[in-house]
């Protein structure tokens, strides 16, 4: 059985019926810190910007030491593949992502672009910062798009996201389980289609694909649990290439994984729930305080029971180039081996990774 | 090999020692002549700087060059910036060594101020920190390197964290920042917060800020009476390390003088001025090269740099966090591009530019990142515009013949 297919023609099935899917208003989005729930309550469609690795016209526009996942954004940009956005928010996450910024405003000329301050340091101090960037986020939203977000509608927004979270949690407690195993390759390529669609229509189809696959109980053991932590992958190929070469994928800290399923707790004010969960949740390499990262890591790895951790950074990333030997430095002193991989922004990893991930997991193996 | 061993361990054993800056401070008199008086202002400023820092009798504190120097001669502790070590380290032509050194650890691709510093920390090259403090501002490395550095020499690392817009919640963000970042930074380094301390140092830097401005204005002179090669230097090198510091005000009054002898008697520091160049990004290539040999053999005069353009207002002593809150969000590298873009116009006006050189150094995303933009907007404006990609720190990224090939093209363009 495959899963993925099953979920997605669950999905494709919802998308045919539903007549308000067409009618979506696109917004872009770059950068998981952005709470998408604000979106969502001025009734527009949060869009992610996860590009086909291309880098032909970008490598016009920006240096050849440019994080390519930053180049991919661009080229799809420049060559129109966005162009049915009717806006597109970024972070303040890297310089990346800035000069990105500054690119897409320049040579795309979108119709609204906004660019949200993320803090690095998380104190009340920056959570206050934080909201009141968030404050005229919304500001900008209601001039731009004329519609005004009201308290209840991103009450119903975090309702529902806290749901998506809930049934991601429960889709990623089902890994192992089956026959064959869901693995968490597949539940990544489900989570994938979470970005290109509406919030209540995913949910839809999650819950019913849920209710639709009858797995059992046990849990088949595969091979060396690992864990895998960095900014993002496109798609699921590197884990996917872990699993077929028997090793078992057991957590993703990835921005394009597990990274964003912290439960929003709502308060009074919706804002600060939204800022203090979103500031809160494990933390991007980007984050001030590599020493939170390292506690998350290792609370993680024993959670989950996983042998060795890979260690992915996109091709100049910067902060997580940089954070990469103290993560290694600090999981050596608790006998946790940690692969380190530099990758392109791309499909199938080469063979190069291949042989090294293949040698990690020996590794692994002879370790028990 | 064995001999190299040695070598190593005797010049980190006599970089080490107090003394060897104070034996060499004489001989600077018989290195340079009378007339570079401010180059030898900067050097006995490094060599008195790295003295008091090995001899520890005052707390170390490292920092990077977007966090204001005025902060550590507030607290009276000795500010050294690795970036500035790195390039001086590259400019003697040692940095082959300990690049390879943090090359087993870091990335080759991140940059190469970084991974040089990273090897003169593994090497125990450097005045050992008390505490670091880094500010995020335009460059990412400067919070995870930083952080990575201190977890070396296990002492604490604070980070400044400037927002990237220009906002009043902003300002009062940074300010509320500074406050803590300052009380928290006493307590690690059990020193007095004295505010009139702080009062006069923000005088000191807003006294240094008045010689920058007229120096600036000077330099507006045709023909061009100071090389930008060295405004890339010593001249910026100062900025960033003795604002606040006394030497400030005995370096950059001199560096005036100078500048003012050469405008008074109409002379260039070409003999013949035929294109004036403006040069974008704060740093050059540190080793030995030929990039200003070629321009200055062709008759294209650095006329200024982008490094030294006076971006901050004058610092108010009676609020002295406001007032560097200010002063770190009025950079005009942050934020959106346009603010860079406005800087650099008013520049191309003030020096009567006809060209333009980005220097893009390998490893540098924040200014890098925008060279296309920048070149495009200056190309539209009938300005010659050049990207020439490179490295500051490492001799290995340079190409001689590629270099050459793509100057002379850009000065052939110029006409």
């Amino acid at each position: 059985m495959n899963y993925y297919l099953t979920f997605k023609k669950i999905l494709d099935d919802l998308k045919t019926k539903d007549p308000l899917c067409a009618k979506n208003q696109w917004v872009g989005w770059t950068c998981t810190y952005l709470p998408l729930e604000i979106l969502e309550a001025a009734h527009l469609t949060p869009f992610r910007i996860l590009p086909e690795a291309t880098t032909e016209k970008a490598d016009s526009y920006l240096d050849p030491n440019f994080c390519p996942f930053i180049k991919a954004a661009l080229e799809k940009a420049l060559s129109g593949g966005y162009s049915f956005l009717s806006g597109i928010i970024f972070l303040n996450t890297c310089d990346g992502m800035r000069r990105l910024f500054d690119a897409w405003r320049f040579y795309c000329k979108p119709t609204f672009s906004y660019l949200l301050d993320l803090p690095r340091v998380i104190d009340s101090h920056s959570i206050t910062f934080f909201k009141e960037g968030l404050e005229d986020l919304i500001k900008q939203l209601e001039g731009h798009f004329r519609r005004k977000i009201i308290e209840d509608d991103l009450r119903m927004a975090v309702e529902r996201s806290n749901k998506t979270r809930e049934l991601l949690i429960k889709l990623f407690s089902l890994q192992g389980r089956g026959d064959p195993p869901f693995t968490h390759g597949e539940i990544l390529d489900i989570l994938s289609e979470r970005w290109k669609v509406g919030r209540p229509l995913f949910n839809q189809a999650l819950e019913l694909f849920m209710n639709s696959i009858k797995l059992d109980q046990k849990i088949y053991p595969v091979g060396p649990k690992v864990m895998i932590t960095g900014s993002l992958l496109d798609g699921s190929d590197l884990v996917r290439m872990i699993e077929e070469l028997g090793g078992e994928v057991v957590a993703s800290d990835l921005c394009t994984g597990q990274r964003i399923l912290n439960i929003v707790n709502l308060d009074s004010d919706p804002l600060d729930s939204l800022s203090q969960a979103y500031l809160g949740k494990p933390p991007c390499g980007r984050m001030y305080d590599t020493q939170r990262r390292i506690d998350f890591l290792k609370q993680k790895l024993l959670e989950c029971k996983a042998q060795g951790l890979i260690y992915f950074s996109l091709k100049f990333c910067d902060p997580y180039l940089y954070e990469a030997p103290a993560i290694e430095g600090a999981l050596k002193e608790i006998g946790i081996p940690m692969l380190f991989i530099e990758g392109e922004y791309s499909g199938k990893p080469g063979g190069g990774i291949r042989t090294r991930v293949q040698a990690f997991l020996e590794v692994l193996r002879e370790n028990g | 090999m064995a001999n190299k061993a040695i070598d190593l361990k005797f010049l980190r054993k006599m970089i080490h020692f107090p003394s060897t800056y104070q034996f060499l401070l004489p001989f600077l008199n018989l290195l340079h002549s009378k007339e570079n008086q401010a180059y030898r202002v900067w050097v006995r400023f490094l060599l008195s700087t790295f003295r008091d820092a090995y001899a520890h009798q005052k707390p170390v504190v490292w920092i990077n060059s977007f966090l204001p120097s005025e902060l550590i001669y507030g607290l009276d502790a000795i500010p050294i910036l690795p970036e500035i070590v790195s390039a001086l380290v590259s400019y003697l032509g040692w940095s082959g060594r300990f690049l390879s050194r943090a090359d087993t650890s870091i990335s080759t691709d991140l940059c190469s101020f970084y991974r040089c510093a990273l090897g003169l920390a593994l090497e125990d090259f450097l005045p050992r920190p008390d505490l670091i403090l880094s500010s995020s501002q335009l460059c990412d490395g400067a919070n995870k390197f930083f952080n990575y550095l201190s977890r070396l020499y296990q002492c604490p690392h604070l980070l400044l964290d400037p927002p990237y817009s220009d906002h009043p919640r902003s300002h009062r963000y940074m300010e509320g920042q500074i406050e803590d970042f300052m009380d928290e930074a006493t307590k690690i380094l059990s020193l007095p917060l004295r505010i009139e301390r702080f009062r006069l140092v923000l005088n000191r830097s807003n006294q240094a800020r008045h010689w920058i401005k007229k120096i600036n204005q000077l330099r507006q002179s045709i023909p061009s009476p100071f090389p930008g090669s060295e405004g890339l230097s010593y001249f910026s090198g100062m900025t960033f390390h003795s604002m606040g510091s006394p030497w400030a005000l005995r370096f950059f009054p001199l560096l005036y003088a100078e500048i003012e002898r050469k405008v008074f008697s109409k002379k260039g520091y070409l003999p013949e001025e035929k294109h004036r160049l403006l040069w974008l990004h704060h740093v050059r290539p540190y080793y030995k090269n030929e990039i200003f040999n070629i321009l200055s053999s062709r008759g294209v005069a650095l006329s200024f740099e982008e490094a030294n353009y006076l971006y901050w207002p004058s610092l108010d002593p009676s609020k002295p966090w406001k007032s560097l809150a200010d002063k770190i969000l009025s950079n005009v590298w942050a934020g959106p591009i346009e603010r860079r873009m406005r800087a650099i116009e008013e520049m191309r006006v003030a020096y009567s530019i006809d060209g333009a050189i980005h220097f893009s150094h390998w490893g540098c995303r924040q200014s890098c990142g925008g060279a296309a933009i920048i070149g495009d907007w200056l190309k539209e404006k009938g300005i010659s515009y050049l990207i020439l990609f490179g490295d500051c720190a490492d001799p290995n990224n340079y190409s001689l013949g590629q270099t050459r090939t793509r100057l002379e093209a850009f000065i052939e363009m110029m006409g």
